[in-house]
């Protein structure tokens, strides 16, 4: 530690630790939030957000985030505490008498704890006028929470306890933690806490009349569906937590390349704060934005997320995406017997989704065999031909599709399992928000498949194509089969769009499918970033709100038609100020890197030459 | 005389049009051994190597790949994939790498190539897909150990320096479980010392994972040193083969290097 000056530059760790920071006080803000009604859920949300309540945690975790910064600069070494010498603080003396501290400390200790509890229950609690008096603060024991308080402190003693009772920073814990029934019922808890945390009616919530059976669907806390899939999810994720844990050993596992340079707790934390906003934020939007997130974002998120296959991961240009699109929204029309021909029999749209899936992957294969032996410019021109061959079929094939005027009335969604009575009952134009949980639904398992598939074999194999694909050759893998396989993971997920764009419209028009969806779809893919699942999402989100935001607030005279202007504005600059896009996977950041510097092509769309070296 | 050759090319004739590259060659590769072939810019060697790997289809002639399992292929006519699956490995003049992965994924794509894995089960992560991974994984660690690039685990190839894109190279053919490795110019843009590292790691490939090596090289010292027989190509066509020391007392090699027959130090036989 010499007497450096103290250098004021964060890196990436440092900006890591404090946006955890930050963000963690945020959920707890958003968490322990103002009361709500059961007919509308944190209905002063807006007004909330203004509250010394939140801003209280948002202080609280600048502050948090700042001080641990600091202590990690200095740590490292980078920056220095005023304080030269390092003297014993409180907390280590404190440890020191953790450490060795008997039962009547612990009586103590829990004393402590429960007071503790008590306070921060108080104030964290629902709004009330008489915040601190003896009335309430006793009144929190009725709360659940104050339990999950007094857990808490009393665990943050213990591991104060722990860390300074072991010499070289072995923790003992009890043999049973390791166990594996307690970490799949821990994480079953765990699921269960965060379907309490996700429930939006909040002034029952952590309260013991909260966990009833009966009653209005809002009150059942125990008959909701949800908690008992967020339960069941916790479980999944324990018992593969537990899986895993036996199959990799450490070694093998900083050998991942990961998107982000962050540890998998802080990824884990991200990823449920994100699912977090996902489930909760429609809830406080107006029904146009309730429309808007399925009909205009998320539909093309989805799409997005199937041509990023086809773009992203195996590097060949598609620009014929839409056809897919239309192909799995006529099967569905087809089985829900809109069309003029009629199928042998009919089903509901949920049933025809695996039909359209299988329709779109075979004409995906049909279309890929003969076209994918072409590179680049060729192959574009061919699915750009393939697509309006799809839109004027449609049109033109009056006794088959319905022609330019349209199907007829396809059906709603109807599902009728014990805790989901998802059931629009052709009222195709209600209930935007279920849309958008069905899209949801759909779209985080289709998100997790899709993660595993780029790290896996089969990913780096599209990697190895995209870049070099005689070299791929010479070691054994085939160009065309992956290249017919990435068509047809990318042409089924667009199917099942089609399905779900189907059923929300009710009616099909040929102009649904136009190249200009193609195109957009595309668009978003480059913008969010090419081969990066989650940049692909915050691209179609990004574009996509803005879209719909310029339609009240332009500046000038905005119609939908204009869209496609400003797509492509937004292209030019994204190309001008950031071609890899707003968050390239690492790979094809790399890729562009070496391309710029005249090392290799960025895509496989750009041919390399014949392929032998001279 | 057919289960020990690896590698039987016969009379083989390779057109681009009106230009012959390569007319008549015969080779025979030994199983086990290391084989040179040497000859001036333009002689034919990389279409030699193109036309083993599959691919170029030479016209006439024939190839013949015999495998350890006693199978003997055709090679002309069947796509590169296919070749290397038939158990032969290569690597590039110019190394071709995956600049974008790291140096471990390169060795791992190798080293998965010969999998079953597939989407479903990628997707799915399958019992059978985590084995395989572990498999790959231990695979390409030992790999990177075996040509001494552990260190370099997780740079990404295109920051490599020139001597270690070659080595990872090789690895990432090797990952492949190759019963023969054709390597075209291991040494073209290395360094004395790395030179040496790198003829001490294609012995040590001949030696230790009896994989048999067929090699193209410039730099005679090191053929020389390295190689059990040589072959000597100029305009398409075989004109010696031998061990090292009748190579340099050729005189035809010597006056297709040289033009005449003064100066025998151009092929090493300074060196001692």
């Amino acid at each position: 530690m010499s007497s450096r000056e103290p250098r004021f530059s964060l890196n990436k760790e440092d900006v890591r630790l404090g946006a955890t920071c930050f963000a963690g006080a945020l959920l707890l803000a958003v968490m322990t939030g103002p009361a709500g009604t059961p007919e509308q859920p944190l209905g002063a949300a807006k007004q909330a957000i203004f509250s010394s309540h939140v801003f209280g945690f948002l202080v609280f975790g600048a502050l948090l985030a700042s001080l641990s910064v600091f202590r990690r600069k200095v740590r490292m070494g980078e920056w220095h505490s005023r304080r030269e010498t390092p003297r014993r603080s409180m907390r280590s003396v404190l440890g020191m008498r953790l450490a060795t501290m008997g039962a009547s400390w612990w009586l103590l200790a829990f004393v402590i704890a429960v007071l503790i509890a008590l306070l921060l229950a108080d104030y964290t609690g629902p709004y009330v006028a008489n915040k601190f008096s003896v009335a309430q603060l006793m009144g929190q024991f009725h709360n659940t929470r104050t339990y999950g308080y007094i857990v808490f402190v009393l665990w943050i003693v213990n591991s104060w306890r722990l860390r300074f009772s072991t010499r070289e920073h072995r923790v003992h814990l009890p043999a049973f933690v390791k166990s594996v029934w307690f970490r799949v019922v821990a994480s079953a808890l765990a699921g269960f806490g965060f379907a309490l945390c996700a429930d939006p009616w909040l002034p029952e919530r952590f309260s013991f009349s909260y966990f009833t059976f009966s009653g209005p669907s809002t009150h059942a806390f125990l008959s909701h569906l949800p908690t008992w899939l967020w339960s069941l999810g916790g479980l999944f994720l324990g018992a593969r937590a537990v899986l895993a844990d036996r199959k990799t050993s450490t070694k093998t596992n900083r050998l991942r390349a990961r998107q982000f340079g962050v540890s998998t707790n802080t990824r884990f934390a991200l990823y449920g704060v994100a699912l977090f906003v996902a489930f909760e934020a429609p809830k406080f939007m107006s029904p146009f934005w309730q429309l808007a997130i399925f009909q205009q974002i998320g539909i093309f998120c989805f799409l997005a997320i199937g041509l990023n296959i086809v773009v992203g991961f195996a590097g060949l240009l598609d620009l014929g995406y839409v056809a897919f699109y239309a192909l799995g929204a006529y099967v569905c029309a087809y089985f829900s017997g809109a069309l003029p021909i009629h199928p042998p029999f009919i089903l509901s749209p949920f049933l025809s989704i695996p039909f359209a899936i299988l329709v779109c992957m075979l004409s995906g294969v049909l279309l890929g065999l003969p076209t994918l032996r072409l590179r680049g410019d060729y192959l574009a021109i061919v699915t750009l031909g393939f697509g309006e061959i799809i839109y004027v079929l449609a049109t033109n094939l009056q006794s088959v599709t319905g022609g330019a005027n349209g199907t007829g009335i396809i059906p709603s969604f109807t599902m009728n399992v014990p805790g989901i009575h998802f059931a629009l009952n052709g009222q195709a134009l209600s209930g935007d928000l279920n849309f958008y949980y069905l899209l949801l639904v759909i779209m985080i398992p289709v998100l997790l498949l899709f993660t595993s598939l780029n790290n896996s074999r089969v990913g780096r194999s599209w990697a190895a194509i995209r870049e070099d694909e005689v070299a791929a050759a010479s070691l054994g893998i085939s160009g065309l089969k992956y290249k017919v396989m990435a068509f047809a993971i990318g042409a089924s997920t667009s199917g099942v769009a089609g399905v779900l764009i189907s059923v929300k419209s009710g009616v099909l028009f040929p102009s649904n499918f136009a190249l200009q969806v193609s195109i957009t779809v595309l668009v978003l893919v480059i913008f969010g970033g090419m081969g990066s699942i989650t940049g692909v999402l915050i691209g179609s989100a990004v574009i996509g709100w803005i879209l719909q935001f310029l339609l009240f607030h332009s500046f000038i005279d905005y119609q939908d038609a204009d869209k496609y202007m400003y797509i492509g504005a937004m292209l030019i600059l994204a190309m001008i100020f950031r071609p890899q896009g707003l968050w390239p996977s690492k790979r094809r950041e790399r890729e562009f890197h070496d391309a710029e510097g005249g090392l290799g092509s960025a895509d496989a769309m750009s041919a390399p030459s014949d392929g032998s070296a001279a | 005389m057919t289960n020990d050759l690896i590698f039987d090319v016969a009379n083989v004739t390779l057109r681009f049009g009106g230009v012959t590259s390569l007319s008549g060659v015969n080779l025979q590769h030994r199983r086990g051994e290391i084989l040179a072939v040497i000859g001036p810019n333009g002689a034919g060697k990389t279409s030699l190597f193109n036309s083993l790997t599959g691919v170029y289809s030479p016209q006439e002639g024939s190839i013949t790949f015999n495998s350890a399992s006693g199978a003997s292929t055709s090679v002309i006519g069947v796509p590169p994939h296919k070749v290397a699956r038939l158990g032969i490995g290569r690597t590039f003049q110019a190394s071709r790498l995956f600049n974008a992965l790291s140096t471990f994924e390169n060795i791992k794509v190798g080293v998965e190539a010969r999998q079953k894995t597939g989407p479903i089960g990628a997707m799915l992560t399958l019992p059978r897909t985590r084995r395989e991974e572990q498999h790959s994984d231990e695979k390409a660690l030992e790999l990177l150990e075996f040509v001494g690039l552990a260190h370099r685990l997780n740079t990404p190839a295109d920051s490599l320096p020139y001597g270690d894109r070659r080595r990872l190279e090789i690895a990432r053919a090797l990952g492949t479980n190759p019963e023969v490795l054709l390597l075209d110019e291991p040494a073209a843009g290395t360094n004395p010392s790395e030179k040496l590292q790198l003829a001490e790691l294609i012995r040590k490939i001949a030696r230790e994972k009896a994989v048999s090596v067929l090699l193209i090289e410039h730099d005679m010292r090191l053929v020389m040193s390295l190689a059990e027989r040589l072959y000597v190509l100029n305009f398409g066509s075989v004109i010696a083969e031998g061990t090292p020391d009748e190579i340099r007392s050729n005189n035809k090699v010597i006056d297709a290097y040289l033009g005449s027959s003064d100066a025998g130090s151009a092929l090493g036989s300074s060196d001692a």
